[in-house]
């Protein structure tokens, strides 16, 4: 998925190094892992010889399991595996399949230390014994029937999670160990979760749950693996001469008595590993970033019981484990050294499999809950079939569970692990998230906690679940008030009441502050509903705007914080005269007429209504300058708040300001898309924003942008320009400065890419032009002065778009209806027929003389820009979403890339903006060397960014 | 002209009068601004730095009244009437020079021959 990062594999190579690092002192053994490549879950079996030889099995295949009734030290190494039996003899449940991949890996471990280590208690142990014996046979040249059967149901358990058979078996052995331990650990979690994974996490207790001996495994796996490696330490333990799985069970109980608390598993490998461990932690790490994770709650549970007993024994070994949890964190940040590869040749070492990790999560202590969630977090990236696996596997409803555990490390990792899910294209893990209250869970915690780092987890997912319009409600309903009033205003450095002794603070572009808007940003875009419910949010169109005076303040305007703003308020701005309470009062009755005819514009302000009827003086003609010039706005009481900000003329400047001095495409557009949703519609408020956005020199800031390198951003100005040549005052400027730009921006004849554009656009383009010429021949002269007939002509006839031809159809047809221009194009050597719908592209348009010829009333497109198709109306573009996500490690960069633009609000919504934008070389160029002196203002000393001005 | 944001900016400095010249219903000084805090400054042929956003000269109409006064091209206006060049945008720098009732602007400015002037007489 490209949300996802590669960061998260690097986290994982981190670990891996510290885990090398440790590892290479304990090991004793040279174990060569492998992985495969191909399926993440497949694992390697090592095996290592004594001899130091190591052997790879990856089993994928998990065809049959052997279930032995017993574990027989001398039993062979498969049979032992594949025995289900718990440390009782008992046969194990199938359902402990993911033991089976452990055992896997136990045995593996024990046959090198088997060989190794015969004489060392830990060999003793059921599983090293029965390995052992198997190692014999089977050590150097894994007998084709072992390997196949164990290494299969190895690579099985961990693929599906679910090794049925053989995972039983090895269940089985692992969970005997497990089983033996005392009953004392409550493993509540696991029995929860077992139902559906059958895997309990780290059950150590056969007893309680014989079958539940599966995740017991895991930790089991990774605790041999330790003792193997330090078994011949170890000897002294009683355990390791005991059966495998008894041996591990009691071992931990007995000698640790820190022990019980962890699962048998995680115990030994604490007390044993110390020095193992740093190993151990390192090979999973090189099978993958999962296996650390996994081992990493291992460890720091081991590491701590082992206190006690190891650190006498081994400092120096312990010194890395005793990281624990945090160790594994830190390695999963890191990246991968070159060193992980050796590690992972351990054959000790085995990863624990997606159901155990799940099942870990609901271990009864802290540190594995929190490092198997990290682990998940790692697992998860950028793998969306892990992802898939997981909401599977029922790890959704756990992770989410561990957002309200008291500890931060605990919930920290959950959220870690929830953003990394919630993270791609499969909206069913989104679904999955919202199916079990997660929203709700993760606003909870965003009220609760103050750590910076989860709230960014808790944003970042937030955003991600954004991203599926199913989801924006939810969100909504359940956290709109709290990110408004936790990130929103905190971070914009908006107050309520502004303490008059501060300086107003500035925003801060925090990456929960980026999150938040973003989603937001993407909640936005859910229609009206939302738009009302965003706007009707207290506080947050105020912190909204504090926050975007705040960036144009300090010119820092091209940060992704700034874009997510300015996009929710182009999105709360869409059809604000028809959605805010009380718009009716504002809207001119003229408006209710044809939009698309001229002459109803001018009356709009009539309306003013409340405002005085000075601005009304409707014209019908376009002479109404003065008013709007004299536009005189009206005057409050009270200071304006809330959503009223939102179409305040004192908005205009703020976007003009970003207009002109942001260098992000999409807050250009977005920007644009304001300006262009606010002078859209006939309300009053409309008429104001039209005439400020003159008043303040924003024509030629718009014109200007006419020749930006990306599409998207031409598109909204052009539409922009076009709602704004509702004002009368307006369309003769942007007739008379703006033409040229426009018609540059037609693709001429063959040479179609002067600037490559989309369809969408050039049709765009098309509809703001015939919106300037219609009722203005004026500007039709202009139309005609800067070129455009033969653009328009060759589009008319040879585009392949049958939407270009139509309006550029349109525009002929209303230049030609003005009768006294048409001996200046006859002179040009036009005649009527160049101006006549091309019959090709509008077959029934009359072929004959004056088919539409009349027609300049007509709307333009209507399919163009959704409805907006009427020349007076546009403009009601719908929000941008950004499908933010966040991966685990990656950054909101990513998003950047995979941004796809969701219709906003109504379904009117340009879905065409997903096109990458185009850039044209010669533009730049273009624009600094061919700048007109353009004077759309009515000023005419304005010079928008002038390079060079005569003084 | 480089200097340290913050720090005193030393500079050798010419003083120039200008008195403008009326064409018609316009007041012309008769050369062109570049520059300017908003303006991209790497594009400006005359700084030394090219981080200086500074307002340079970037033209001067022969026989006009700037070069009449001695303004030359590539000069880096630092003061107009008294008010700093250095830290304004380029329509803050036109606005300022183009004051309709003002006949005469004032200009501090520098350029690279006045400070090698100057340091080959300190030698």
């Amino acid at each position: 998925m490209p949300a996802e990062v590669k960061q998260e594999q690097s986290p994982s190579n981190q670990t891996s190094l510290a885990m090398m690092q440790e590892p290479q002192d304990v090991v004793e053994e040279t174990v060569t892992i492998e992985e495969d490549p191909g399926t993440p879950t497949s694992h390697v079996s090592v095996v290592t010889s004594d001899d130091g030889t190591t052997r790879r099995t990856e089993t994928k295949d998990m065809s049959t399991n052997l279930k032995v009734t017993k574990m027989v030290k001398t039993v062979t190494t498969r049979t032992v595996r594949q025995v289900p039996l718990g440390p009782d003899g008992l046969p194990l449940p199938e359902g402990s399949s993911p033991l089976g991949s452990y055992t896997d890996s136990i045995d593996r471990r024990y046959l090198k230390n088997g060989e190794r280590y015969i004489t060392t208690p830990q060999a003793t142990s059921t599983l090293t014994r029965s390995y052992n014996n198997y190692n014999d046979s089977y050590s150097d040249t894994p007998p084709p029937d072992a390997s196949g059967s164990q290494y299969g149901g190895r690579h099985y358990g961990l693929h599906d999670g679910y090794g049925i058979g053989d995972v039983t078996e090895n269940y089985g052995s692992l969970s005997r160990g497990v089983n033996y331990r005392p009953p004392r650990y409550p493993y509540a979690m696991a029995n929860s979760y077992r139902p559906e994974n059958s895997y309990v996490t780290l059950p150590i207790r056969k007893d309680d749950y014989g079958h539940m001996a599966q995740p017991q495994v895991p930790m089991g796996s990774s605790t041999v693996d330790l003792n193997r490696s330090q078994p011949e330490r170890f000897q002294p333990e009683p355990y390791g001469l005991e059966d495998d799985r008894r041996s591990l069970g009691p071992d931990e109980e007995e000698p640790y008595d820190l022990e019980p608390d962890y699962s048998t598993a995680s115990r030994r490998q604490g007390t044993l590993p110390g020095t193992n461990r740093g190993r151990t932690l390192r090979e999973p790490l090189r099978d993958g970033p999962r296996v650390r994770g996994y081992e990493d709650p291992m460890e720091a549970e081991l590491i701590d019981e082992r206190h006690p007993y190891i650190q006498g024994m081994y400092a120096a070994p312990l010194a890395q484990p005793e990281r624990g949890s945090m160790a594994s964190l830190d390695r999963l940040a890191g990246r991968r050294s070159p060193s992980i590869d050796s590690i992972r040749k351990d054959p000790r070492w085995r990863d624990p499999d997606l159901q155990e990790v799940i099942a870990m999560l609901g271990h009864p202590i802290d540190p594995v809950k929190s490092n198997a969630a990290a682990y998940l977090q790692h697992l998860c990236y950028e793998n969306d079939k892990i992802k898939k696996d997981v909401r599977q596997l029922k790890g959704i409803p756990v992770l989410t569970g561990l957002l309200d555990h008291p500890k931060a490390e605990v919930h920290r990792k959950a959220c870690g692990a929830l953003r990394n899910i919630s993270y791609g294209k499969d909206h069913d893990n989104k679904v999955a998230i919202k199916n079990c209250d997660g929203i709700p869970a993760l606003i909870r915690l965003l009220r609760k906690t103050n750590d910076m780092e989860v709230r960014e987890l808790i944003t970042g997912t937030l955003w991600n679940l954004s991203s599926y319009e199913p989801l924006k409600m939810v969100i909504i309903n359940h956290g709109l008030q709290t990110m408004t009033n936790e990130v929103i205003i905190p971070h914009s450095g908006w107050e309520h009441e502004p303490n008059e002794d501060s300086k107003p603070r500035d925003a801060e572009w925090t990456t929960v502050f980026k999150n938040t808007s973003g989603c937001l940003r993407n909640v936005s875009s859910d229609g009206a509903e939302a738009r009302r419910r965003l706007r009707e949010c207290e506080g947050l169109v105020d912190a909204l705007l504090h926050a975007l005076q705040s960036a144009v303040g300090k010119k820092d305007m091209d940060n992704k914080s700034v874009e997510n703003c300015v996009c929710i308020m182009r999105n709360l701005s869409y059809h604000v005269h028809k959605e805010i309470p009380g718009a009716e009062k504002f809207t001119d009755p003229s408006a209710l007429q044809a939009p698309g005819s001229a002459g109803t514009q001018r009356k709009k302000k009539e309306d003013a209504g409340c405002f005085g009827g000075k601005k009304a003086k409707g014209r019908k003609n376009g002479e109404n300058d003065k008013n709007y010039d004299t536009l005189d706005l009206p005057k409050r009481t009270e200071p304006t708040k809330g959503f009223e900000l939102l179409y305040q003329p004192e908005v205009v400047r703020l976007y003009l300001s970003l207009l002109t001095e942001s260098q992000n495409y999409n807050t250009l557009e977005a920007a644009a898309g304001a300006l262009q949703n606010l002078s859209a519609g006939q309300w009053t408020w409309s008429n104001y924003i039209r005439a400020t956005v003159r008043k303040e020199k924003g024509l030629p800031i718009l014109v200007e942008l006419l020749r930006s390198d990306s599409d998207k951003v031409v598109r909204a100005v052009a539409i922009a320009l076009r709602n704004l040549s509702i004002d009368r005052r307006n369309k003769d400027l942007i007739g008379s400065y703006a033409m040229r730009d426009l018609v540059s921006n037609l693709p001429s004849g063959q040479q179609r890419p002067a600037k490559n554009l989309e369809e969408d656009t050039v049709v765009a383009i098309l509809n703001t032009i015939h919106e300037i010429v219609t009722d203005s021949s004026e500007n039709a002269r202009s139309l005609i002065q800067a070129q455009a007939i033969e653009k328009l002509v060759a589009i008319n006839k040879t585009s392949q778009s049958s939407r270009e031809n139509k309006a550029a159809s349109h525009v002929l047809q209303t230049v030609w209806s003005y009768k006294d221009l048409r001996n200046a194009l006859t002179k040009d050597g036009w005649n009527k027929s160049h101006f006549q719908p091309a019959t090709t592209s509008v077959p029934k348009a009359a072929k004959n003389g004056k088919p539409g010829y009349d027609d300049t009333t007509l709307p333009l497109m209507e399919k163009n820009q959704g409805q907006s198709g009427l020349a007076g109306e546009t403009g009601d573009h719908p929000g941008l979403a950004y499908c933010g996500e966040l991966n685990g490690y990656s950054t909101i960069d990513q998003r950047d890339k995979d941004c796809k633009y969701q219709s906003g609000g109504d379904g009117s919504v340009d879905l065409a903006e997903r096109e990458p934008l185009k850039n044209d070389t010669h533009r730049k160029h273009y624009i600094r060397s061919n700048r007109p002196a353009v004077s759309l203002v009515d000023a005419y000393d304005v010079k928008p960014q002038p390079v060079d001005s005569w003084v | 002209m480089s200097f340290i944001p913050g720090q005193p900016v030393t500079a050798v400095v010419q003083r120039i009068e200008i008195r403008k010249l009326r064409q018609g219903e316009h007041l012309i000084l008769g050369f062109s601004i570049g520059g300017g805090i908003d303006q991209d400054p790497g594009q400006n042929p005359f700084s030394e730095d090219k981080a200086d956003k500074g307002i340079y000269v970037t033209r001067v109409t022969p026989g006009g009244p700037a070069e009449v006064a001695g303004l030359m091209m590539g000069d880096k206006v630092m003061q107009v009437n008294g008010w700093d060049m250095t830290m304004v945008t380029h329509d803050q720098a036109r606005k300022r020079l183009t004051k309709k009732n003002e006949e005469v602007v004032r200009l501090l400015v520098t350029r690279k021959s006045l400070e090698q002037a100057v340091r080959h007489s300190m030698m």
